[in-house]
Order: C-alpha cells, then structure tokens, then sequence
C-alpha cells in the first residue's frame, strides 16, 4: 500500500499538517463565533425597541381584515414563502396579542409616527396612538402633562402602601392572633379591631379611586378608544419618534429592568433577577462545598493513600466519574439527597410540620450539594495534577526543617498547588453554570415566589427552590413560536448566562494569575 | 585566615564520647531487596567537617539521610543498628522525628528555597517550632542569614520572592534556613555540584566558619573539595564504609587498595 508518507516530502508532510490543523482550528473558531454573534444580536434585539407599524391584514380565519398598530418581524419560512411575526393590540385584544401573518395575507405597511408602545406593570403592552389624559375633575390635559400626573399617581400609590404596612396587616395579624386563641366572634376587642380595619380599608379604597381617576386615553387602528389607567403604566415609548439618544435610554433602562426585575407573564417579559440570583448563588454554594472536599480527597489520594492496585482503580473511577451524564446526578440527587437524606432529616427535626416536608422537596442546598458532586471529579483530578507538579526537593525540604506531613501539606504542598486547585475550581463553576437537567430534579423552577435569601430570619433560606437562568432558558424554548418577543427573552437571557459564566470564569482565572505568580517555580 | 582553625588532628577510630557528635553503630539499610549500607560504624567528631567521597550510588547520600531519618519518607526503606546523637539512639522507634531535623539540618544537591519570600523562607522552621513572636524571628532571620554570609545581600529585599536570588545564593538562602533552627550537625550533600566554581569556593570559606557552629557532614564528588575543606574523610564503595581517616592521611597515604583506586581515578 502505498501510504502518504511515502508520497511527501518531510517537508510537505509538516506544512499538510499545519494546515489541517489550522484548518480545523478555525472551523472552531468560526463556529464559536457565529453562535456568539447569534446570541448577541438575538439577544441585544430584546432591548433595542423596534418600530410600530400600522398594519392592514386579511385573517383567513374570520375572513376578514383588520387594520392594527404593530411590532414586525418577517421569517422566511422552508419553503420559501414568507411570514411575517405580528405583536399587535386592538379593540378585542387591548393588552397585546401575538399571530402568524402570511406575506400574501398582509395588504398594507406603513410606519405610524403617533403610536406608541406602552408597557403595562403586569409585563403586557398596549399598541396604540396616545391622545390625552384623564383626569379626577374630568379635565383632559394634554400629553405633556404626563410626567406630572404619574408623579400624582406615585404619590398616591406611596400612601396607600403606607396604610397597608402600618395599619391593615397589623390589624390583621392580631385578628388572626384571637382566631388562634378562640375569642368569641362578638368579643369588644374584635369588634374594635374590625372597625378599625374597615375605616382603614375605606380610606385606602376612597385613595385607589381617586388613584385610578388618572387615566391615558389612547386609540387604536381601527378607531376605538381605550383608557388606562396610569397607575398601571409603566413607561411610554413613542418608538418611532425616538431619537438614537432616547433609544439608547430606553435599551440602558430596559437592560436595568431586565437585569433588576422579576419575570411577568410566564417568563416571556419583565425581567430574570431571581434567575440570575439564583444560578450565582447555587455556583457559589456549589464552589464552598466542593473545593474543600475536592482538595481533601486529591490530598487523600496523592499523598497519603498507599500505591497500590485499590488506590489506582480509585483513581480511575473518580476520572470516569466526570464522564456520567449529568442527568444521572439529578436522580441521585433526588433519591439519594431530597428524598433519603432530606426526608430522614424531617423525621428527625421537622416531625412536628409532617406530612408537609420541610427539607424532604428539592431546594437550593440539594441542588448545590448534587453539582458539588457533579463537579467532585473535576477538581480531584486538577488538584491531584497540581499536587503532582510540586517538586520532591520541596517537600524533603520541608521535612528536613521538621515539619510532620500535616504541617508539609499545609504550608508547602497547597500553596504551590493552588493554581492547579484553582483550575479544578474554574472547571468545576463553569459545568455548575451551565447544567439545566439535574437541577430541574433537585430543586431549580421555572418561578419562585421568594428569593433564596431575604431579611428572614435565617435569611439565607436553603429549603427553598429557586429560579435559574438555565431554566428559564429551557423554558424559553418552549414558548410557541409566534412569541417573537419571548423567544428574544431567552436570546437575552443565554447571554446573560453567558456573560455570568464568563464573569466567574475570569474572576477565577485572575486569582489564579496571582496565585501562579506568587507560587512561581 | 583558615589557620585560625587549624586544630589538633584526632584520631576518628579512636574518639572519646565527648569528641563525637553522631556515633554510627551496625548500620544496615535496604532500600527494598537491595542492601544499600553494610554495616557501617563510625563515628564523626564535634566540630569538625567530615567528608563522604565515593562513587555516585554507593550510599553516600542514603548515609547521611540516615542522621536525620530522612529515609523514612522512602515506603521501600528498612534499617537496623543505632545512631547516637546526644546519647540517645534516633533510629529507636520512639524518637522525635520533628525534633531531630530541626537537631539535624540538611541541605540538598539542588537549591530547593520555597516559593515564599526570604524572610518566610528562613524563618519556616521556627515558626513551625511555634515561635510567633515577630521580634524574636527579625532577630533569628537576621543572624542565619549573616552566619549564611547572604545578609548584606538580602537585607533590603526580605519580603521579595526568594526566586528571584541566584543559585549560590539559593544554596545559602537554604543553609540560612537550616542554620536559623540552631542545629548540632548540619548534613550537605553534595551542596556545590549545581554551582559555578566562583560561587563553590564561597561556599567552602563559609563552610570553614561555620563549624565553630556545629558538627559539618558533606557529600562531595569532588576529591578536591574533600580536600580542601574537610578535616576527615571517609570513602564508601558500594554500600560499605572501606576508609575511615584525617583527610591528609587519606589522600596522601591511603591504607586500603581500593581508596588509593578511586582517589587516584582509577574508577569512578
Ligand atoms: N528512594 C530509593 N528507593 C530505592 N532505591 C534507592 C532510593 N534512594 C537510593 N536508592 C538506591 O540506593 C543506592 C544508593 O543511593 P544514594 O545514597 O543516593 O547514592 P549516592 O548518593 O552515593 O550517589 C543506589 O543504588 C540507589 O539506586
Ligand atoms: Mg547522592
């Protein structure tokens, strides 16, 4: 057979490889690059506001047309015909709906330079044209006025928390206080009680009134009028005559409520703060319980275990561990952690809360503990790496000075292998932010009343589950494809996870630079 | 200047307790199956430099392990026989091996100075010995480090990494280190073999000073060096303790065949 070598030249045979390799090398970079771009401009798409059209469109359905303001966006679909994504708001969808429009269906396009994209605090929009506002007396100041009259309305609003703080939930408290004790339903102390929990509830109903007197009324395409109150409102973006400044505003403060909000209308707008709480806190757990164990273990298994046949096929089963699918943690960690560990835990401790379970149900600790384990083989086998690059001269060296093991371990061998400690650390947070599928099982949802950490008492609540970016991105991808909108979201989110992962990753690696100079050999 | 510690010459198969500072007795160590020491027995004088010469692996380094039980690290490692030091056997199964390195320093062939700065790095075995004081480590570090004849060096750079010295200066960073415990014996094997032989002959005046201090034990390949800076020398061939005198007497008139061989080259 005639083979390759055979037919080159040294020479030739080295340039043929460089440039395979090379060649392979950027496929890789290319490829790394375009899903970059992708989830860049996806993502930055969500923030940048997009112009409102009005829209004529013939709905197969109904056989009719209808006339609407709307936000486009056209996809070629296989086929090759063309369909456009429509978010729009009419008369009988005032708060925004979604549809698929074919390219042949849509009759007529054009900018509308008076409509308005106007978010609602609940995460629904209302596409429509601002005519004037309402307010109490019935005046109709004109839209100039709006910053004024929210001010009006955020006061009242302020107000009518304060008398809910101060007043009713202290009034309902000691109301569930008698119910506990049994008092009499005509007793003079409750009867006081709820007379003054209804002059309160009557002055914060005469305050929501008044509140709800502000109002903006708006037109949509085909002519009706809707109001809304303003208390309702969040912002009013008059897309299309934005200028780049204002845009770069509204994209700053869009971001901000993105980055600072929790999700509204299932998770297709508001913002992901719990998600991304969340993933940084798990990562973190995750870190402070898997870097000691890690680096016991790898200690363990280097230094003191003795060589021998067990010892290796330890060794091996702990590098094949890093080889299980991940999927496989979360079932133990179910089993194993919520179901065993958590529900023995609440036969012991909980007994009284029984049959609810207290840490017998997925939570963020199982969660963290099952990627600590995910993650073990990872940092063993960096942490064994770097013990095994410090020098035996090192060690005699301190042992000739009288250190025992212990203090040899501790004062020379992990100083100089921390940055190989560091790079199982690196590794380790990086497959932790990542992973969706085991933490589904152990404790990550889709939406989470409360964040894992609050002014509670013990403020740092372990028990309880919480959101994830991973989730919420998995989550994402299941909304139906007309929701353009929520589809970016996700877009917007994955990059976020992303530059979560790059963050850690980089504060991980600095350290790691510092350690590498320090411990320099 | 080395006449000021020109001294009477003893007479090392015939030293009197008070004269010695290690007393070998039947030493036999095996590093698994293979007899590395035959029964060696020996002992070295106070205050003196005691050279080893031999060929390379013929136990000179295993030997003076031996004196700080520094073979235990080996998991292969067996020995039997007594090593005296201040009267009592350190190979007894009851003896401090902490406190016997910080009696018994050594200093290796390589430069070995931790990755720390100077400072950290001569004052390493103190403060695993529990001194805390910041006074009293100033204090030590200062004085190893002068009897190093490396403080005129270092004095302004304490706390940067001992990485950045030279390799002769490491070496004497690493006999400052072993030198701040204060220790009786002080092993080097083969401390110049990494040096220049500027740096090598600073090494040997300093090593001449330094046994008013303590008891000297060096490994060399070097017959030169052996006689130049040694007062006693003894020869080892393959695991056995052939000669056993006052370096003059050694090299000038050997008694056994086989050292008159390897000092005048004929092997090894
Ligand atoms: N840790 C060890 N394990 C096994 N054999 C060893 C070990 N250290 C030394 N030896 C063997 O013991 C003999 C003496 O070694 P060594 O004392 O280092 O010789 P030298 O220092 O005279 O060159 C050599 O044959 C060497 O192979
Ligand atoms: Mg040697």
């Amino acid at each position: 057979m005639v083979s390759l070598q055979n037919m080159l030249t040294p020479a030739q045979r080295q340039s043929f490889t460089i440039s395979i390799t090379a060649f392979l090398a950027s496929l890789l970079l290319l490829a790394l690059v375009s899903i970059l771009v992708l989830i860049v401009v996806r993502g930055g798409a969500y923030f940048w506001p997009s112009p409102i059209y009005e829209a004529e469109f013939y709905n197969p359905a109904t056989a009719s047309s209808k006339t609407v303001y709307a936000q486009m966006r056209v996809r070629t679909e296989e086929s090759g015909s063309r369909v456009w994504q429509v978010s729009y708001s009419d008369a009988s969808h005032p708060f925004g709906t979604k549809t698929l429009v074919e390219d042949h269906h849509l009759n007529d396009r054009a900018l509308a330079t008076e409509a308005a994209q106007i978010d609602l605090q609940d995460g629904t929009t209302v596409f429509a044209r601002p005519n004037h506002l309402v307010t109490a007396g019935g005046t109709r100041p004109p839209l100039s006025d709006y910053e004024e009259n929210k001010q009006q309305v955020m006061a009242l609003t302020e107000r009518i928390e304060e008398i809910r703080e101060t007043y009713l939930s202290g009034i309902h408290e000691q109301l569930a206080e008698l119910d506990i004790r049994d008092v009499e339903q005509d007793a003079p102390a409750r009867l006081r009680l709820n007379a003054e929990f209804a002059k309160w509830q009557g002055q914060t109903r005469e305050l929501e009134q008044q509140r709800n007197a502000y109002q903006l009324d708006v037109t949509f395409a085909d002519g009706s009028h809707l109001q809304v109150p303003l208390a309702d409102i969040e912002r009013v973006n008059r897309v299309n005559q934005q200028s780049w400044w204002q845009k770069i505003q509204m994209v700053t403060s869009g971001i901000w409520t993105f980055l600072s909000e929790s999700p509204k209308q299932a998770n297709t707008s508001g913002g992901v703060f719990p998600a991304l709480f969340g993933t940084v806190l798990m990562v973190f757990l995750m870190t402070i319980i898997v870097t000691p164990f890690g680096v016991l273990a790898a200690v363990y298994l280097s230094e003191y275990a003795p060589d021998n046949a067990f010892t290796a096929a330890i060794r091996v089963s702990v590098s094949n561990m890093a080889g299980v699918p991940s999927i496989v943690y979360g079932v133990f960690g179910l089993g194993f952690f919520v179901y065993t560990l958590g529900g023995n835990l609440d036969d012991l401790f909980f007994a009284d809360r029984l049959p609810a379970p207290t840490m017998g149900t997925p939570g963020l600790f199982w969660a963290a503990l099952t990627m600590a384990i995910l993650t073990l083989p990872v940092v063993i086998v960096a942490t064994e790496e770097g013990l095994r690059r410090v020098p035996d001269g090192l060690k005699a060296g301190s042992y000739a000075l009288g250190a025992t093991k212990a203090e040899t371990v501790l004062y020379t061998i992990l100083p100089i292998a921390s940055p190989g400690i560091m790079t199982g650390v690196i590794l380790a947070i990086a497959r932790a932010a990542g992973e969706v599928a085991p933490l589904m099982l152990v404790g990550a949802v889709k939406f989470a009343p409360n964040l894992p950490l609050d002014g509670e008492f013990p403020y740092l609540h372990l028990d309880r589950q919480f959101m994830h970016l991973g989730v919420l991105i998995y989550d994402g991808a299941f909304h139906s494809q007309t929701d353009a909108k929520g589809a970016s979201m996700m877009f917007a989110a994955c990059l976020l996870l992303l530059v979560v992962v790059f963050v850690l990753n980089i504060l991980a690696v600095l350290l790691r630079t510092r350690l590498r100079k320090r411990y320099l050999l | 200047m080395l006449k000021l510690f020109e001294h009477e010459t003893l007479d090392v198969s015939n030293l009197s307790d008070a004269e010695t500072a290690l007393e070998v007795q039947d030493l036999n160590l095996w590093f698994g199956n293979k007899h590395v020491l035959q029964d060696i027995s020996m002992r070295i004088p106070k205050h003196r430099i005691t050279a080893f010469i031999g060929q390379s692996g013929c136990g000179k380094s295993t030997l003076v392990s031996a004196f700080n039980r520094l073979n235990d690290l080996y998991p292969g490692c067996r020995y039997q026989g007594s090593i005296y030091l201040d009267g009592r056997d350190i190979n007894h199964k009851k003896e401090n091996v902490s406190r016997l390195r910080t009696q018994v320093g050594m200093v290796f062939q390589r430069p070995n100075p931790f990755p720390m700065s100077i400072y950290d790095n001569v004052s390493y075995g103190l403060r695993l010995q529990g001194v805390r004081g910041r006074r009293q480590l100033d204090d030590a570090v200062e004085s190893a480090l002068k009897d190093a004849a490396l403080w005129d060096e270092v004095k302004d750079r304490l706390f940067e990494s001992a990485q950045i010295l030279s390799g002769g200066q490491q070496q004497r960073l690493v006999i400052a280190r072993a030198l701040a415990l204060k220790p009786d014996v002080l092993l080097l094997d083969e401390p110049t073999s990494a040096l220049d032989p500027l740096t090598t002959l600073f090494i040997e005046e300093l090593m001449a000073g330094l046994k008013k201090r303590c008891t000297i034990v060096i490994v060399t390949h070097n017959m030169q060096q052996a006689a130049r800076v040694s007062d006693y020398t003894a020869f080892l061939h393959q695991g056995r303790l052939i000669e056993y005198t006052d370096s003059d007497t050694l090299f000038t008139m050997p008694e056994k065949k086989q050292t008159e061989d390897y000092i005048t080259g004929r092997y090894g």
